[in-house]
């Protein structure tokens, strides 16, 4: 037994437990980054050092072994100092400014859930926020400071895989996931590339982690501190509200899994024991696949024709007439041997005791899952829960009544539907590959009326009259004590873990092939990539000689990470802008309409100028579009220009897309006389542009930073204030850019009497009056900020209302996600059903 | 028939010609429909419609052609149906009626032509609007709708302002009447509340889409995304866009609400918000579309009338449970019967005599309920309508994650705003000569909705008709009196 003191408390260590663990296992926090509790010790971040009596320099707990009689420090303000200071240089090529925000508390209470974007340029964007390792860091160092100005190295987003996103602009080079990988797989297909200070995360070999062979086991993922890797379904859900643990029925296998749950539906799936990896299956097709977009979750039954949505007892009355003259060996039952041993006795139980037909056939699956069952001579009415039958020998059966998951072929040729629970969705037990017992757990909620499978022979069996299968509870409590019962006999085909070895990956579930399903799994079989549209072209693509069409674009660039610049030509709208209103685009006929503020229009050429920001759907269509192409329809200028007078001095204070809305604005103010004071915000330097344009138009521009590393440290209104404070005199302003940092200015103008109007942007639909979806409440009334607005008094805006109608429509969308969309689409980038704004 | 009606057919001297009865229209099943947008209604067969139009008397003097407001001569396209002249038919309704398809199936026929109908006092009347389809359908199904030859062109450039039903009729006969016709949408579809406001499952799309067609295939030049009042004014239409004259057809398409508190919570919607992201946007289909459906699962909806019917049953088949919240008695519902007897026969729930006081909501600002208090019926007011009044302390909540409010729309300021001198009512509908539809700017004209307030697909049609006769004669030099005094 070692014995050692830590801070001044004796503690035990175990032999060959390094300081860290000991220091954790005793409640004792080191801060630390690099180590991984499922991965051996590295000591490459050196944020867990400590200082140890005796010993020189300061030793990184995570690889010091624990020793007698060692006196330890853990937190001298020297140690807190050289940590501030060792993350301080690891965000210099982080988007850490969010980390430095002064008022961080107040932007997590006014937007909790992180925002969808494109590429992430902070926390407040980023897919990581809600459980990042970096955050709860920087808080407890009190990090507030950056040495030198950060470096972001623009590179691109990695979205060509099937299920992972990486962008590794975020990566702090802990190398959790290189060494999970090779840990997990004994080779790692992804490496550090390059040397110092351009070294970066990649696969060796500068290929996709398809093309590398990757086995999307998710552990990568599952490690990276920070919002660089990311499971593309589940990215922007945020912190799953609960987890619950279950076993994975896809295969035999039998592996454990922890569910993240939000809203009662699975959002990601993970393994619980970090050492036993899951196939792809496991860690990515579980949410997809549950939360399909086509799952069958009504009962339905054939009238005529067709087949009609109907009652529960309507279903089963309609199955239970119909089954009854088929009762004896003309019947057969046929089931995946992946289900729930309960379900497996019941559909026993069914088909012997109340069809009295020994045919309850277990599909017998292949190496690779596949299972079709080869119907007994004579069998002419069948209840099956999947696809095992050939459609041809379906049309030789007399009954057909099908209980399954997604539709399929036979469905054409079912008398009755009944749609059927998922393994997470019903409670249970299986056996796994080593022949032990594990449970399911109902751990998400059946989509619509789905009932679990034996739930619905029971209810088959009750709308029969028959009551036999009443005491059956008890008797498979019994048989479920005895093992190896023969009640629960079942066909074990065990197969060795498929994420160590791709190839014994099971394609086949309930008699369906996976990859039809789920995009990313099809890719993985056939190697079709998923290769974005290529990024913009710098220079302008479209023949300069060529008469422009209407809506194309005549040129488009990147400003700023994640704000793309994009020159329409629009000629209507050109010749009537003026300084504050908007145009509605829509890339193409089935986007969304979406508002982007005017920042600058040539009457003469007939184009208008945008900046788009990379966010959902809709906005991730036009930031891929390339000069040359057309957008759909461009309608305005919509709203009510910015008023216009010789007002005196005029603060124009703007952030994110309103940085370009200014030049406008600040042209006309110019024009009518007034002193035009700029102030221009962004968390870092690298996010401002368009800076010279605005100089030249104002008569003085002020650029703040968040971080610090361009102008004067904070917001835009700390500048004002500052200057306020000074004796200037300013006569208005006027704040377009992100809701916060609006409410922000101006509730802390409130008092000062300046007069300050902001550029409101809830949500539109049609942009003329006609909808009212951009209502919000000025001084008490309702006002359509389409036609009203854009700017309001900004001291009479009601910001928590209009903050909440902004969140409660990114949450219908992410929540649409998990109920709408169609599982073959989930992982496919081209298909635009992941939501991340792909087309 | 019912029970009394045959009775009474058995007491009557026996008629020559035994009368079938009207033809139901087959239709799909509520059970099925209330889960799917396809249409309604199948249509009749050539069959059943020849049987159907047999029934009509062709009465000497038809009492139905006064009920319909565009006198469409009804004896004499049924006349042709009954001589299995389907295409015939049609060519002959569209003389006076552009739009027959869509009429067939949206206008309020027991309120018009039907309710005058002479079989109509002893019998059900002749389905006029069912044969109105029909031939409609036939015509377009049959690929037999024909281009006609147009008079040789005036040189006479129309700016219509509108592609709703309005807007389409005029520009549909002002291009025949060999006029230059441009059509300013702003949207980015024409076809007006046909598009963005009634659903797929009533009218469907493709229908509106073929009229349009039509219209291009005549010469009418359609502009997108293109709002008058902010493009281009009126004032400039006529001047520096050179046309000699203009049409305003831009409807009613401002959204009223209630004044109760709650109203902009997160969930409450303006039916023309909930109906556009469906039908125009195209949200049930998501993510085919990337506009996001709005499903949830206890929709409430506010008030009476088709457009209240038309949120319900939009709710109903995006797989929510819907109540329908009216302040007065069924009876006084301004919707058409058809729709309220759909909406009911499909599963919609009615709350008749509830009034909504005020809409509850959580901290996050989201719509948990409505507040409403029981109403009953008084005495009848001036107008003989039994009003509403309030039972006192009957206040109750009906629980609800959605709200749709379908009170009715009010003209669109957009254009009266920009042009001070166009002469606006109290309610901001246009002031036109009801003869002409001239209105108090020399070479403006307008009608629909922006003339008459929220009123129907027909009126509108009807207005549009006389406004494009008179753009007719005043752009060929004849003297039109353009109201100048505010009357009415
Ligand atoms: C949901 C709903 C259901 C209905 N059901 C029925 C029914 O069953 N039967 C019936 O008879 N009636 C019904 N109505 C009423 C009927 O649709 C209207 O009376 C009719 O559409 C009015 O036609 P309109 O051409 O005047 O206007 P609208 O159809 O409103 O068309 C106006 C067009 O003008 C455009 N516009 C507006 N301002 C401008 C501008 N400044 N510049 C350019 N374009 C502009 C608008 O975008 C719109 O496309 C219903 C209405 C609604 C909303
Ligand atoms: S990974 Fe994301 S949440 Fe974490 S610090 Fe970086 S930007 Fe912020
Ligand atoms: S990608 Fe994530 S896990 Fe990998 S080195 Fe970067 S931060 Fe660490
Ligand atoms: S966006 Fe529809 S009214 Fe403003």
């Amino acid at each position: 037994m070692i014995e050692l003191t830590i801070n001044g408390n004796s503690v035990h260590a175990e032999e060959g437990e390094t300081l860290l663990k000991c220091a954790l296992r005793h409640g004792i926090e080191i801060p630390h980054l690099c180590n991984h509790p499922s991965l051996p010790p590295y000591g490459a971040c050196r944020i867990c050092m400590v200082e140890v009596e005796g010993m020189r320099g300061f030793p990184t707990s995570c690889t010091t072994p624990a020793a007698s009689g060692m006196v330890v420090r853990t937190d001298t303000p020297a140690l807190q100092e050289l940590r501030r200071n060792i993350l301080g240089l690891m965000m210099l090529e982080h988007p850490s400014a969010c980390l430095l925000c002064g008022r961080r508390d107040l932007c997590d209470e006014f937007r909790p859930q992180a925002e969808k974007v494109g590429r992430t340029t902070g926390c407040h964007t980023c897919n990581n926020k809600e459980v990042c390792e970096v955050r709860s860091l920087s808080e407890e160092l009190g990090f507030s400071e950056l040495p030198v100005p950060p470096l972001y190295h623009h590179r691109p987003i990695e979205r060509s895989d099937p299920f992972i996103d990486r962008d590794l602009n975020l990566c702090i080079l802990c190398g959790r996931c290189v060494r999970v990988c090779k840990h997990q797989h004994g080779t790692s297909i992804i490496e550090f590339v390059g040397r110092s200070s351009i070294s970066r995360i990649g696969e060796a070999f500068g290929r996709t982690l398809l093309e590398a062979d990757c086995r999307f086991c998710g552990s990568c993922v599952d490690v990276c501190p920070t919002g660089s890797l990311a499971d593309r379904y589940a990215k922007w859900f945020g912190k799953a509200e609960s987890t619950a643990e279950t076993t994975c029925l896809f295969c035999d296998e039998g592996c454990a899994l922890s569910l993240g749950i939000q809203q009662g539906k699975v959002v990601h799936a993970q393994a619980v024991d970090p050492d036993k990896p899951l196939c792809v299956l496991g860690r990515f097709a579980v949410a997809p696949f549950m939360n399909g977009f086509d799952r069958l979750s009504v009962p339905q039954l054939r009238v005529e024709d067709s087949l009609r949505e109907v009652s529960w007892d309507e279903a089963l009355a309609g199955a239970g007439e119909k089954l009854l003259p088929w009762k004896g060996e003309t019947f057969a039952l046929v089931f995946d041997s992946a289900l729930p041993l309960e379900d497996k006795f019941y559909l026993k139980a069914f088909t012997e005791q109340v069809m009295q037909s020994p045919h309850a056939l277990e599909a017998v699956p292949d190496s690779k899952g596949k299972a079709k069952v080869v119907l007994p001579h004579g069998v002419k009415a069948v209840l099956s829960l999947g696809s095992f039958i050939d459609p041809a020998e379906a049309e030789g059966l007399e009954l057909l009544i099908l209980q399954d998951v997604y539709p399929g072929a036979l469905i054409e040729k079912a008398s009755v539907v009944f749609p059927a629970a998922m393994f997470t969705e019903v409670a249970g037990t299986t056996v796994d590959a080593s022949g032990t017992a594990r449970p399911l757990f109902a751990a998400t909620v059946p989509p619509g009326k789905a009932r679990s499978d034996r739930q619905i022979v029971m209810d088959l069996a009750g709308a029969m009259h028959e009551t036999v299968l009443s005491d059956l509870e008890e008797k498979l409590a019994a048989s479920l004590k005895a093992t190896g019962d023969p009640v629960l006999q079942c066909i074990r085909k065990t197969v060795p873990p498929a994420a160590a070895d791709p190839s014994l990956r099971r394609d086949w579930f309930r008699g369906r092939y996976l990859p039809g399903l789920i995009g990313g799994l099809r890719s993985l079989e056939d190697g079709s990539s998923f290769e974005e549209k290529p990024a913009p072209l710098p220079s302008d693509n479209r023949d300069p000689a060529a008469p422009p069409q209407l809506f194309q674009i005549i040129r488009k660039r990147e400003v700023a990470p994640n704000n793309h610049e994009i020159v329409f030509y629009a000629p209507s709208v050109a010749k009537k802008a003026q300084a504050g209103q908007f145009v509605i685009v829509m890339a193409d006929e089935k986007s969304e309409r979406v508002p982007y503020t005017l920042c600058d229009w040539d009457a003469e050429a007939g184009t208008i100028t945008l900046v788009v920001q990379e966010k959902g759907r809709s906005s991730r269509k036009l930031a891929l579009m390339q000069a040359g192409e057309c957008a759909a329809h461009i309608v305005g200028p919509l709203g009510t220009p910015l008023d216009i007078q010789n007002f005196g001095t005029v603060a124009l204070l703007g952030g994110c897309y309103g940085i370009g809305a200014h030049i406008a604005n600040a042209k006309a103010l110019k024009e009518a006389g007034n002193e035009v004071l700029i102030i221009m915000e962004a968390r870092s330097h690298y996010l401002h542009y368009y800076l010279e344009e605005l100089a030249a138009v104002a008569d003085e521009l002020i650029v703040t930073t968040i971080d610090g590393s361009n102008g004067i440290k904070g917001h835009a209104i700390d500048a004002l204030l500052r200057r306020m404070q000074s004796g200037a005199r300013i006569d208005r302003a006027i704040t377009v850019g992100c809701p916060f940092m609006m409410m922000v200015a101006s509730k802390e103008t409130k008092e000062t009497g300046l007069p300050m109007f902001a550029a409101l942007n809830p949500i539109m639909l049609d942009g003329t009056g006609m909808c009212g979806a951009c209502r919000v409440t000025v001084q008490g009334e309702t006002k359509f900020a389409c036609v009203d607005g854009p700017f309001f008094d900004a001291h009479q805006i009601d910001w928590d209302e209009l903050k909440d109608r902004r969140n409660a429509y990114t949450d219908a969308e992410l929540n649409s996600l998990l109920t709408t969309e169609p599982v073959a689409h989930a992982h496919h980038a081209h298909s635009g059903g992941c939501g991340c704004g792909r087309s | 028939m019912s029970e009394m009606e045959k009775q009474e057919n058995a007491a009557a001297p026996k008629p020559k010609k035994v009368r079938p009865p009207r033809q139901p229209m087959p239709e799909q099943a509520p059970e099925d429909r209330a889960r799917n947008f396809r249409e309604v209604p199948y249509g009749y067969t050539p069959e059943m419609a020849m049987v159907e139009a047999s029934r009509c008397l062709d009465c000497k003097k038809p009492k139905c052609v006064e009920g319909c407001p565009v006198h469409v001569d009804i004896p004499g396209f049924i006349r042709l149906i009954q001589q299995g002249k389907f295409v015939e038919s049609a060519q002959h309704l569209k003389e006076q009626n552009a739009l027959p398809a869509i009429c067939g199936r949206v206008c309020p026929q027991e309120e018009q032509c039907e309710s005058l109908c002479i079989i109509g006092i002893k019998n059900e009347p002749v389905a006029v609007g069912r044969l109105e389809r029909f031939v409609a359908d036939y015509e377009r199904n049959a690929g037999a709708v024909a281009i006609p030859e147009l008079p040789p062109a005036t040189g006479k450039r129309i700016a219509v302002i509108g592609a709703g039903p309005a807007g389409l009729t005029a520009a549909g006969d002002l291009v025949r009447m060999g006029h230059a016709v441009t059509v300013f949408e702003a949207l980015q579809e024409p076809g007006g509340v046909l598009i963005y406001g009634i659903p797929e499952f009533r009218l469907p799309k493709e229908i509106v889409k073929a009229e349009v067609d039509y219209l291009r295939k005549l010469g009418v030049e359609f502009v997108m995304d293109f709002v008058v009042g902010r493009n281009a004014s009126i004032q400039e239409l006529l001047t520096e866009e050179g046309y000699h004259a203009v049409f305003i057809g831009s409807g009613a398409g401002l959204p009223a609400f209630l004044g109760i508190p709650g109203e902009n919570l997160v969930g409450v919607y303006s039916a023309n918000e909930y109906l556009t992201r469906s039908n125009l946007m195209k949200s049930y289909l998501f993510p085919k579309y990337d506009t996001p459906p709005i499903r949830r699962q206890r929709v409430a909806v506010v008030g009476g009338g088709n457009v209240a019917m038309d949120a319900a049953r939009t709710a109903l088949r995006l797989g929510g449970d819907v109540h329908i919240v009216y302040r007065r008695a069924k009876e006084q519902m301004p919707a058409r019967i058809e729709e309220i007897h759909h909406a009911e026969e499909e599963g919609v729930h009615m709350k008749l005599l509830t009034n909504p006081k005020r809409i509850i909501g959580d901290d996050q600002h989201r719509v948990t309920g409505i507040e409403c208090i029981q109403m009953e019926l008084g005495e009848p007011d001036a107008s003989g309508r039994r009003r509403p009044v309030p039972v006192e302390g009957s206040e109750f909540v009906i629980e609800a994650d959605t709200v749709v409010i379908a009170i009715g729309n009010n003209p669109n300021p957009l254009i009266p705003r920009s042009m001070p001198d166009l002469a606006v009512s109290r309610w901001g509908t246009i002031l036109v000569d009801e003869e002409t539809m001239a209105s108090s700017v020399p070479g403006v004209f307008a009608a629909g909705d922006i003339v008459s307030g929220a009123a129907t697909v027909i009126s509108a049609m009807g207005q549009a008709r006389t406004a494009a006769a008179t753009i007719n004669r005043y752009v060929r030099g004849e003297d039109i009196v353009f109201p100048s005094t505010k009357n009415n």
